[in-house]
């Protein structure tokens, strides 16, 4: 990461000026405070933060607008002043979008939380940027609908910060990722002025703005509110594990599925050693649900695999890669040294994968598989669709791995920790591309961080036209500094493997600081058009700069 | 150096053709060729005008030179990719034409109405009408994966192909629906289809066009996803099918369905229920057949163009309908229409507004106000309030405006 200036700034001017828009308890200079806003979940800036560096980068102050017209007044003061607004939501990126590299007033989204709407015959809500995605999905649900969007960040990421991101949910393959569920966008421009871009799409001649702004990671704006499409919520969820011989074999069938026009809820397909990983932390003799058999009752709540557990205890049955890692480790009765060989000797794990986990287990490779919906539509593309995959060549595992999944769906995200705890560091890289191309995107990323890092992968976001999939990797280095090294590392030849086969670099985790540096790649000539949009909506660019691979501009 | 013999240097003299004195088209046959033609314009600060296969010209630029840029020598396919089901096609290949090509693999560019296929793909991107829409395939933007343009400098963006991205905002976004004004589009990557195993078709009559509203809605909450959906007034079915009198103020609506045979019959029976539901019932199927083959099997459909087209979101759908039949009926006009192109955005409502069987233009013009108060979309409507930033995006790609200038202004 590039050293970054900020700029001298008149701190008390701007904390009464602050004060005279929000009042003085929704603005804050304090450290503690500033601290807080110097990061998001970029694992990298983890790796500092371990050995007890002091952040970075902080922002010169914290505000929590309620109304849209107190960000309105805030951007007006950052364009007076030329200091930076950096557009905050649940601070759970993981690419260092929200780390506000030239100081500036961090916009903490959050209080702006209301689900205002819900139109039963427009099937679309309006809701506020700021509302956390749990309570999002509970509102709707207790209305009878559900926005569809599952990230295993739900409990700590905002609506504002999803469409901010493009992100996507674990269900994305029926409800579609973020972008695919926008109907219209309130937004306040770097020009300090109050945009909607709502309209049917097909009937408005000219740019779609909303698809100009969603995935602009707060450097166009602050995205106050929205109107999203809901879905009914499902009467019947069906779910299921299969296993196949290997990934080409998955994939193909995958592919199979979704290009017979079918649309199961979420399809997930694990690579040999995230299989083995699941079997060694394995909950695949968890019980089937006893309610109903293969059907849950409908509304089914949100269910909050480790979080109430989390981070004191770690559950009975350890779920999720890290955990998965761990256990492993652990259950040999190896401790911080022995991890720290293994993943140290990552080539020797990855080439493991190839042959001996896959002989001794023959186990194959895990699929998970789940429909939701409406109840007669639903039965009938399950019975279709498990049919689709058997004639492909998986062979049906029944329900229980399908229901422990569901269970522990969320679990993942927050097993980072222990990890950590013990050295090493992990993180997760997510690119897409056509069908035609994807298992030369699987071996060509795979081998470029497997040189570095001990990589697992599954497939988890299938569309007709093709699939992202999902590296784990992880990895440990004696200190900070050459843990930092051999994270830029992996991620620059990962990425530069995953361009070369023509895929693009992110397919829901956005950009930020981490991926800047490849967006000329991802995009060439067509960078252009970013710059344009960025010069209309933000023309003194005060938006997040730094970010994304845009030019910086000076805040003069 | 003149423009003419710039013009004649990066197309080849066969290819231009001058039509007035500061007026030429030019028919470039590759994308490097346009954007030669492009960055040579730039230098000359003339305008630059696409033109597609319907050879419609847009609003030319007054007082300055002109180039028009014809895609009908773009025709190719570049790449087909049956794995993934894209397919790489140039701007001036027409959705037929690229129909023809798809047919004999069994594939398809997807239930779009034949009609919005006869331009050229360059133009059913580039301009944006409520009608590019099928029940099952969406808007047909949504098809489109990745676009190849020229800019106004001359350079060729190609925005990457992939099936989602969080890299950004979407670019091609930016170049479609923009009219050319953004950057020429040379080709488009887009997703296509397989030809579905079973087509159905059905009839029904409702004892209203409300009624028949509602069942579409109700059948599409229980996820059906038909191919087709069409809902004809009273007066409208009596036109379309010649001697077919339904109980005053019914409705017909005609529904086809496609996919794997067990998913098509599914879709027809919610349908079925939700018309039942509806205090509706099926009728002959015959109806629904002569729909479906004047859709898409190149029949004759009776009657004049509809004088209006509207888009309305679900919940408008309604009072638009019936502000606008009622208050051009109460002033002598004789209205009626279908709705059609339904998607999770709404529908287009196509009224024919005669009086002694022309039609009637002060009827039209009162629809038109009426369709705005009531909440619909009238064909060409632009988000006016954002033209400060259409303008500034224009002004950083395009300063001295010669892509397309007189659009989108």
């Amino acid at each position: 990461m590039s050293v970054a200036s900020v700029k001298p700034v008149d701190v008390d001017r701007l904390h009464r000026d602050l004060e005279a828009i929000v009042g003085p308890r929704r603005v804050s200079m304090r450290a503690v405070d500033l601290d807080t806003y110097s990061r998001d979940m970029w694992p990298r800036l983890l790796l500092a933060y371990r050995e007890g560096s002091l952040p970075s980068y902080r922002p010169h102050a914290v505000v929590w607008p309620e109304h849209v017209r107190e960000v309105v007044a805030v951007v007006k003061l950052a364009r007076e002043l030329r200091v930076p607004i950096i557009p905050f939501g649940g601070g759970s990126g993981v690419c260092g979008g929200a780390v506000p590299i030239h100081g500036g007033i961090t916009i903490d989204t959050k209080r702006m939380q209301q689900l205002r709407s819900v139109r039963s015959d427009e099937l679309i809500c309006d809701v506020e940027a700021g509302l956390n995605g749990e309570r999002f999905e509970r509102d709707l649900a207790r209305r009878g609908y559900t926005f569809g969007h599952f990230p295993s960040s739900i409990y700590c990421s905002t609506v504002g910060g999803w469409l901010a991101t493009r992100a996507a949910g674990q269900l994305s393959t029926k409800y579609g990722k973020v972008e695919d569920r926008v109907a219209g966008l309130t937004v306040v421009t770097g020009r300090g002025e109050v945009i909607e871009t709502d309209g049917p799409n097909r009937a408005l001649r000219g740019p779609s703005w909303t698809q100009l702004i969603v995935g602009s990671e707060g450097t166009l704006g602050v995205i106050t509110s929205a109107r999203l499409r809901v879905s009914p919520a499902p009467q019947l969820r069906v779910f299921r594990g299969f296993e196949v011989d290997d990934v080409a074999a998955g994939t193909e069938a995958i592919r199979r599925v979704l290009q017979r026009g079918l649309r199961p809820a979420v399809i997930r397909l694990y690579d040999e050693l995230d299989t083995l990983m699941n079997s060694l932390g394995s909950h695949d003799d968890a019980p089937a649900p006893s309610d109903v058999q293969g059907v849950r009752a409908p509304l089914p709540p949100i269910e909050t695999g480790a979080l109430p557990a989390w981070p004191a205890a770690l559950p009975p049955k350890p779920d999720g890669v890290v955990e998965r890692l761990i256990a492993m480790a652990r259950g040999k009765g190896l401790r911080r040294g022995a991890m720290n060989a293994a993943l140290g000797r990552s080539h020797l794990v990855n080439k493991l994968v190839g042959t001996v986990a896959e002989k001794i287990a023959r186990r194959g490779c895990r699929m998970i598989i789940g429909l939701e919906g409406a109840r007669i539509r639903t039965e009938i593309e399950a019975a279709l669709t498990f049919s689709e995959l058997e004639s492909a060549g998986c062979r049906d595992k029944g329900e229980d791995p399908g229901w422990a999944w569901l269970r522990h769906r969320y679990a993942v995200s927050y097993r980072m920790s222990p990890m950590f705890r013990d050295g090493a560091f992990v993180d997760t890289m997510e690119v897409a591309c056509s069908w035609e191309r994807l298992l030369d995107l699987y071996h060509s990323v795979r081998a470029a961080i497997g040189q570095h890092a001990v990589v697992m992968a599954h497939f988890s976001h299938a569309y007709p036209d093709g699939c992202s999939i999902y590296f784990t990797f992880a990895a440990t280095a004696p200190d900070a500094t050459a843990s930092e090294r051999l994270y830029d590392a992996i991620w620059r030849d990962g990425l530069e493997a995953a361009t070369r086969v023509g895929a693009t670099i992110s397919h829901h985790h956005g950009v930020g600081l981490l991926k800047a540096p490849y967006m000329v790649g991802e995009h060439r000539e067509a960078m252009a058009i970013f710059e344009a949009a960025k010069s209309s909506l933000d023309p003194d660019g005060i938006f997040n700069p730094g970010k994304m691979g845009l030019r910086s501009r000076s805040l003069r | 150096m003149k423009l003419h013999d710039e013009l004649v240097t990066a197309v080849g003299e066969a290819y231009v053709e001058a039509i007035d004195e500061r007026t030429w088209r030019v028919r470039p046959g590759s994308a490097a060729e346009v954007a030669e033609v492009i960055r040579r314009a730039g230098e000359h600060k003339a305008a630059v005008h696409p033109i597609g296969a319907m050879g419609r010209l847009p609003r030319l630029a007054p007082a300055r030179s002109r180039v028009l840029i014809s895609t009908r020598r773009l025709d190719q396919v570049l790449q087909l990719d049956e794995m993934s089901l894209l397919v790489h096609a140039q701007a001036g290949l027409t959705g037929l034409e690229l129909e023809r090509i798809l047919g004999p693999r069994g594939l398809s560019i997807g239930d779009y109405p034949p009609v919005v296929l006869t331009s050229s793909l360059g133009g059913i991107i580039a301009v944006r009408t409520p009608g590019k829409s099928s029940a099952r395939h969406g808007f047909f933007e949504d098809a489109v994966v990745g676009v190849s343009a020229v800019l106004a400098d001359g350079r060729t963006v190609h925005t990457r192909v992939a099936p989602r991205r969080a890299t950004g905002p979407d670019l091609s976004r930016a170049l479609c629906g923009s009219e050319g004004t953004i950057g020429f589009i040379t080709s488009a990557v887009l997703r296509i289809h397989q030809k579905p195993e079973a087509r159905l078709v059905a009839a029904y009559i409702l004892p209203s066009v409300d009624a028949a509203i509602s069942a579409v809605y109700l059948a599409l909450r229980e996820e059906a996803a038909p191919s087709g959906l069409r809902i004809y007034d009273h007066a409208e079915a009596a036109q379309h099918f010649d001697g077919l009198t339904l109980p005053a103020n019914h409705a017909l609506l005609c529904a086809g369905t496609a996919g794997p045979t067990d998913l098509a019959a599914c879709d027809r029976d919610l349908i079925t229920s939700a018309v039942v539901a509806e205090g509706g019932s099926p009728t002959d199927d015959e109806l629904a057949d002569l729909w479906w083959r004047r859709l898409h099997a190149g029949e004759p459909t009776p009657g004049p163009v509809p004088s209006l087209q509207v888009m309305a979101t679900p919940g408008k759908l309604r009072a638009v309908y019936h502000a606008v039949l009622t208050q051009t009926r109460a002033v002598g006009a004789a209205t009626r229409a279908h709705i059609s192109r339904f998607d999770a955005d709404g529908a287009v409502m196509f009224f024919t507004i005669q009086r002694g069987g022309v039609t009637d233009e002060d009827a039209v013009k009162l629809a038109e106000r009426v369709v705005q108060t009531a909440g619909g979309w009238l064909l060409g409507t632009r988000a006016v309030k954002l033209d400060a930033y259409l303008n500034a995006l224009r002004d950083a790609l395009d300063p001295d405006r010669i892509m397309n200038p007189g659009t989108l202004a």
